[in-house]
C-alpha cells in the first residue's frame, strides 16, 4: 500500500508491506509529516492540473492463465531453448560458453483511489524473457548478445515467441558473427538500421527528453535532464519523415494500460512530428507547471514506487519503402541490424550504439557480415539524416530506468528500418 | 508467532517438507528519502518494509523466494510452493551443503549507529547541502538524501540464528552552474557524526563553478586523471565482476585469470566488510558464515574471487563470506591508498584530462570487458600539471583489463562512494590512467 498526499504544496509519499491498520496508519502520518516538514524548503507549490480523472475497471484477459501452466513445462521450454542454441552453434563449431536465460511470469492487480475522483482497478498480467548468451571458438574470442522479450497477456504470449526456434537462429547468428565478420567499418558512408536499433533510439533520443520531469530539472542528479526546454515545441530536430509517437493502449504490449498511476485515461502521445518536437510526456504535476492537461505518463514501477513521468511503448511511425527498396538505393553502405553495447549522455543528445549484426551493402545488395560498426551520433544529427523510413513494424521490450529508488518498468520500443544518408560510423 | 521468530519456523518447516538445506533471512527495513532539484524539495519518501527471503536445496536442486512478511500460512505456503519447485529443478552440478554454524560474529558490526529518521533534522541536511553549494558559486541544485534503518535475522539448517543492525545516511548532491556545467559529490556515512552534507554540497558546487563555459573536447587517448566517483565505479564494476558466479557464467572479464596480473602493481582491490564503522559494514553473509577481509586483487594480481559455499566447491576453495541468495557479490569495496595527493599527482600529467564523474556504462562484451561510460559534470584539461580549460562532450571508450593494467598512480586521498550509478559502496581514490581512449559523436 502507498500513500501520496500534497500538504500546502508540498509532495509526501509513503508505501508499507504491512497491512496491518496500525502500519497503513503510521505510513499516511509519515507522509503527512515529511511533505510538512518539507515546506520549509520549498519555492513554488505543487499543484496537480484539472484532469478528468478515470472510474473504471480494467481486465487484461488472457487466454492461458499462467497458473495453469505447471513449473516443469516452464522449465523444460527453457531447457529446450537452450539445447536448440547449443546444437546450433555447436553445427558451426562454436560453443555456447555462457548463457542466462529467465522467464518470469507475473500478475499485477491494483487498486487506486484519489481525493479528487479517481477509482480505477486494474488487473495485468506480464510474461518475459531475458537472455545474455555467450558465443565462444577458441581461435576467434567470444560475442555476446542480450535481449528482452515481453508482454502483457497470458502463457499463450510466450508461445507466439516460440522460444527453441528463436534461440536455434540466435546462435547460429551469433556464431556466424564469430567466424565470419570482417574488421569494423568506419568513416562516411549511407546506413540502414534494423527495428531493434530504431525503437532504442526512438526511446533513448525522443522518449525521454521528451519527459516534462527531467525538462524542469527534477531527475537532474539521477537520470539527469534534456537538450529540450520548457519551450521547445516547435523545435525542429529531424527530416520530415519523423514522426515518433508513446502510446500506451497497444493491446498485448509490454507497457500497456488503460489509465495511468494517477487515474488519468490512457492516450497515444505524438513526441515528433514530421521531425518537429509536438509534445511532452505529462503527469498531473508537471503539466499544472505547463499549464496544460495530463497526457496519462504517469507511472511507478510497483506499489511502493513514486508515479513519475514515464514511457509506454515508443516507436517511430512506419513509412513507406519496403525493407529492399532502402537497400536497392545505396551504392555503399552498412546495414546495423541489432546492437549491444550503447549509451546516451544525460542530456540524451550525444549517443552510441555498437552495432552486433551488421552487413555491408554493396550496389543495392547485402554482402558480407561486418563486425560491431559504431554510430555514435548526436539526436539531432541522427534524425536529420533520415531519408527514407520503412513501412515494416517491429517493437522489441526492455525496461526502462529511472526515479530514485531505481523503478525499471516494463515497455516496447519500435518502430520500421529506415535509412541514413551520409553519417560517419567510428574507428 | 513473533516476527524474530520467523526464520526459524521457515527453517523448520522447509526441512519437514523435504529441504536439505535451508536459509530464511527476515529484512525488516525504514527508508526516507527526500530528493530535491532547483535548490527545493520535490518529494519526500517513506518506506516500511518486511520482507523473507527463503533459499532452499534437496541436494542439488536449489529454489528461492522473497515475499512479504505475512500470516504463518501465507509463509508456510511460500514454503511448500518452493519446495515443489526445487524438486522439479533441474539439478546443478554439484551439492555443497550451507556452511555449520553456529559462528561467532563481531559485535561491533552487530550493532547499529544511532541515525534520526526525524523529517526536520532530514530535511536539515539537505538545506546544508544546498546552501554550500550555492555559497561555492552554483546556481542550482538537485539530489538526494536517504535515511535507512535495517534489521537482518537470519536462520539456517547449519545451525545459524543471527541477527544485525544497520543505519545508514547518504546524500548524493549535484551542482549547476549553467545547462552545461555541473558538479557532483557524495556523502555516506554509517553515523551522523561522520555524515557531511555540506562538503557534499561545497565539493560539487565547486566542481559546477571551475567547469563553466566548457569547449567541446577532442577525441583521442589522454593520459587521464579520474576523480573519486569515475574511479569508484569502474572499480566496483571490478568488484561485482569477481563473483565467482559470474565467472563460472562465463560473464566476467576476471575469468580463468587467478594468479594473473590483471592490473597494474599500484592497484590492491579488497572487499572488506570488517571495517566496523564503514558504510557497507556486515557481520555475515546470507549463509550465515562470518564476513572476512579479502584481497581481490594484490598488487595487480588476481588474487581471489568472490564465493558462497556453491561457488566455493565448484572452485575447490573456501567460501569468502559473499554469499547472496543466490550468487556472491561484494558488501565495501576498499582500494588502498597511494602515496601521493592529489596535487602531487595533478603536477605529474603533462597533458591529460581530468573526469570528475560518469554515468551510463555499458558493456560490448562482459567477457572481454569491452565497454563505454559517458563522463558527466566537470571535465578538464590538464596541460603542465594544471587544469587548464573546461571542457565536454567526450566519452570513455576503452576495456576494463586495459585500463586496469594502464593505472600510473593512485592517490592517497580516498573518498567513499554510493549513489544512483554505484551501488556498491566504495572507498576510492583518485587515479591516473594512461593512454585512455576518448571518443565522441560524428556529427
Amino acid at each position: 500500500m502507498s500513500v501520496r498526499v500534497l500538504v500546502n504544496g508540498a509532495l509526501g509519499f509513503a508505501s508499507t508491506n504491512k497491512l496491518r491498520r496500525k502500519d497503513v496508519k503510521a505510513s499516511v502520518i509519515k507522509a503527512y509529516k515529511l511533505a510538512s516538514a518539507a515546506k520549509k524548503v520549498l519555492q513554488r507549490e505543487i499543484s496537480m492540473d484539472e484532469s478528468k480523472l478515470g472510474t473504471a475497471k480494467v481486465k487484461v484477459k488472457t487466454k492461458i492463465d499462467f497458473d495453469s501452466v505447471d513449473i516443469e513445462s516452464k522449465v523444460e521450454l527453457l531447457k529446450e531453448a537452450y539445447r536448440q542454441a547449443e546444437e546450433a552453434a555447436a553445427d558451426k563449431k562454436v560453443k555456447i560458453s555462457g548463457c542466462i536465460l529467465t522467464l518470469d511470469t507475473w500478475k499485477t492487480e491494483k487498486f487506486l483511489v484519489t481525493s479528487d475522483g479517481a477509482y480505477v482497478r486494474s488487473f495485468t498480467p506480464r510474461a518475459a524473457v531475458f537472455t545474455l548468451i555467450t558465443a565462444f571458438h577458441p581461435q576467434k574470442g567470444t560475442v555476446q548478445r542480450s535481449f528482452d522479450l515481453g508482454g502483457t497477456g497470458g502463457w499463450e504470449i510466450t508461445k507466439k515467441w516460440n522460444l527453441p526456434e528463436l534461440f536455434k537462429k540466435e546462435a547460429q547468428t551469433l556464431s556466424e558473427i564469430l567466424l565470419y565478420a570482417k574488421k569494423r567499418p568506419s568513416g562516411r558512408t549511407d546506413v540502414i538500421l534494423g527495428p531493434e536499433l530504431v525503437g532504442l533510439i526512438c526511446h533513448e533520443s525522443s522518449g525521454h527528453p521528451s519527459e516534462a520531469d527531467r525538462i524542469l530539472g527534477r531527475e537532474a542528479a539521477q537520470a539527469g535532464e534534456t537538450y529540450l526546454k520548457a519551450d521547445s515545441i516547435g523545435l525542429r530536430v529531424g527530416s520530415p519523415l519523423v514522426n515518433v509517437v508513446d502510446d500506451p493502449t497497444i493491446e498485448g504490449s509490454f507497457g500497456f494500460y488503460r489509465y495511468d498511476e494517477e487515474g488519468v485515461k490512457a492516450r497515444k502521445r505524438v513526441l515528433i512530428k514530421e521531425g518537429v518536437i509536438n509534445e511532452f510526456l505529462h503527469n498531473r504535476e508537471t503539466a499544472s507547471i505547463f499549464k496544460l492537461r495530463s497526457n496519462s505518463s504517469s507511472r511507478a514501477a510497483a506499489f511502493n514506487r513514486e508515479p513519475i513521468v514515464r514511457m509506454a511503448n515508443t516507436y517511430l511511425e512506419p513509412g513507406d519503402y519496403s525493407k529492399e527498396e532502402l537497400i536497392e538505393e545505396i551504392k555503399d553502405g552498412i546495414y546495423i541490424k541489432s546492437f549491444m553495447e550503447w549509451n546516451i549522455d544525460d542530456r540524451r543528445f550525444n549517443q552510441r550504439y555498437v552495432g552486433l549484426e551488421a552487413y555491408k551493402i554493396k550496389n543495392g545488395e547485402l554482402k558480407e557480415r561486418v563486425r560491431n560498426p559504431i554510430l555514435e551520433v548526436t539526436t539531432i544529427g541522427l534524425w536529420s539524416s533520415v531519408d527514407a523510413v520503412g513501412k515494416d513494424l517491429e517493437f522489441q521490450a526492455a525496461y526502462c530506468g529511472k526515479g530514485d529508488p531505481m523503478q525499471g518498468i516494463p515497455v516496447w520500443t519500435g518502430g520500421p528500418h529506415i535509412r541514413l544518408r551520409n553519417v560517419t560510423l567510428g574507428e | 508467532m513473533q516476527e524474530d521468530e520467523a526464520p526459524s519456523h521457515i527453517v523448520d518447516l522447509a526441512l519437514k517438507k523435504g529441504a536439505t538445506d535451508v536459509v530464511a533471512e527476515l529484512h525488516d527495513k525504514q527508508h526516507i528519502m527526500i530528493r530535491f532539484s532547483n535548490n527545493e524539495v520535490t518529494v519526500s519518501k517513506s518506506y516500511n518494509e518486511s520482507l523473507v527471503g527463503i533459499f532452499l536445496m534437496i541436494k542439488k536442486r536449489r529454489a528461492a523466494i522473497t515475499v512479504p512478511l505475512s500470516s504463518i500460512r501465507n509463509l508456510e505456503r511460500s514454503v511448500e510452493t518452493l519446495v515443489k519447485a526445487a524438486e522439479i529443478t533441474p539439478p546443478a552440478d554439484l551439492y555443497a551443503p550451507l556452511p555449520e554454524g553456529p559462528f561467532n560474529y563481531d559485535p561491533k558490526l552487530l550493532r547499529a549507529s544511532r541515525i534520526s529518521l526525524n523529517p526536520d533534522r532530514l530535511i536539515g541536511y539537505v538545506e546544508e547541502a544546498i546552501n554550500s553549494a550555492l555559497e561555492e558559486g552554483a546556481r542550482k541544485t538537485a539530489g538526494t538524501l536517504i535515511a535507512t534503518k535495517e534489521r537482518l535475522i537470519l536462520a539456517t539448517s547449519g545451525d545459524v540464528y543471527a541477527s544485525q543492525e544497520r543505519s545508514s545516511l547518504e546524500i548524493s548532491v549535484r551542482a549547476f552552474t549553467s545547462d552545461v556545467s555541473s558538479g557532483h559529490f557524495v556523502s555516506i556515512s554509517r553515523d551522523e557524526e561522520k555524515f557531511d552534507p555540506s562538503g557534499a554540497g561545497r565539493t560539487a558546487g565547486r566542481i559546477a563553478k571551475a567547469s563553466l563555459n566548457p569547449k567541446p573536447g577532442r577525441p583521442s587517448k589522454f593520459t587521464a586523471l579520474l576523480g573519486p566517483l569515475v574511479f569508484a565505479d569502474l572499480i566496483s564494476q571490478v568488484g561485482i565482476f569477481s563473483s565467482a558466479f559470474l565467472v563460472d557464467a562465463g560473464q566476467s572479464f576476471l575469468a580463468d585469470k587467478i594468479g594473473s596480473e590483471v592490473a597494474c602493481s599500484k592497484l590492491t582491490l579488497i572487499d572488506d566488510p570488517t571495517v566496523a564503522d564503514s558504510y557497507g559494514a556486515r557481520a555475515f553473509d546470507d549463509e550465515g558464515v562470518p564476513t572476512r577481509r579479502n584481497i581481490i586483487i594484490e598488487r595487480g594480481i588476481l588474487n581471489s574471487y568472490l564465493h558462497n559455499s556453491a561457488t566455493a566447491k565448484k572452485f575447490g576453495v573456501e567460501t569468502t563470506g559473499n554469499a547472496g541468495l543466490i550468487s556472491p557479490h561484494p558488501w565495501n569495496l576498499i582500494v588502498e591508498p597511494g602515496e601521493k595527493s592529489f596535487d602531487e599527482i595533478l603536477d605529474g600529467i603533462d597533458r591529460g584530462v581530468y573526469v570528475t564523474n560518469d554515468w551510463y556504462l555499458r558493456y560490448q562484451n562482459y567477457r572481454s570487458g569491452d565497454f563505454s561510460t559517458i563522463p558527466r559534470d566537470g571535465m578538464f584539461m590538464i596541460r603542465k600539471g594544471e587544469i587548464s580549460s573546461s571542457i565536454r562532450e567526450l566519452r570513455i571508450s576503452d576495456n576494463m583489463l586495459r585500463i586496469l593494467k594502464n593505472i600510473r598512480e593512485i592517490s592517497r586521498t580516498r573518498a567513499w562512494v554510493k549513489w544512483w550509478e554505484v551501488d556498491i559502496p566504495t572507498l576510492a581514490p583518485y587515479a591516473v590512467i594512461e593512454e585512455l581512449n576518448f571518443t565522441k559523436s560524428t556529427m
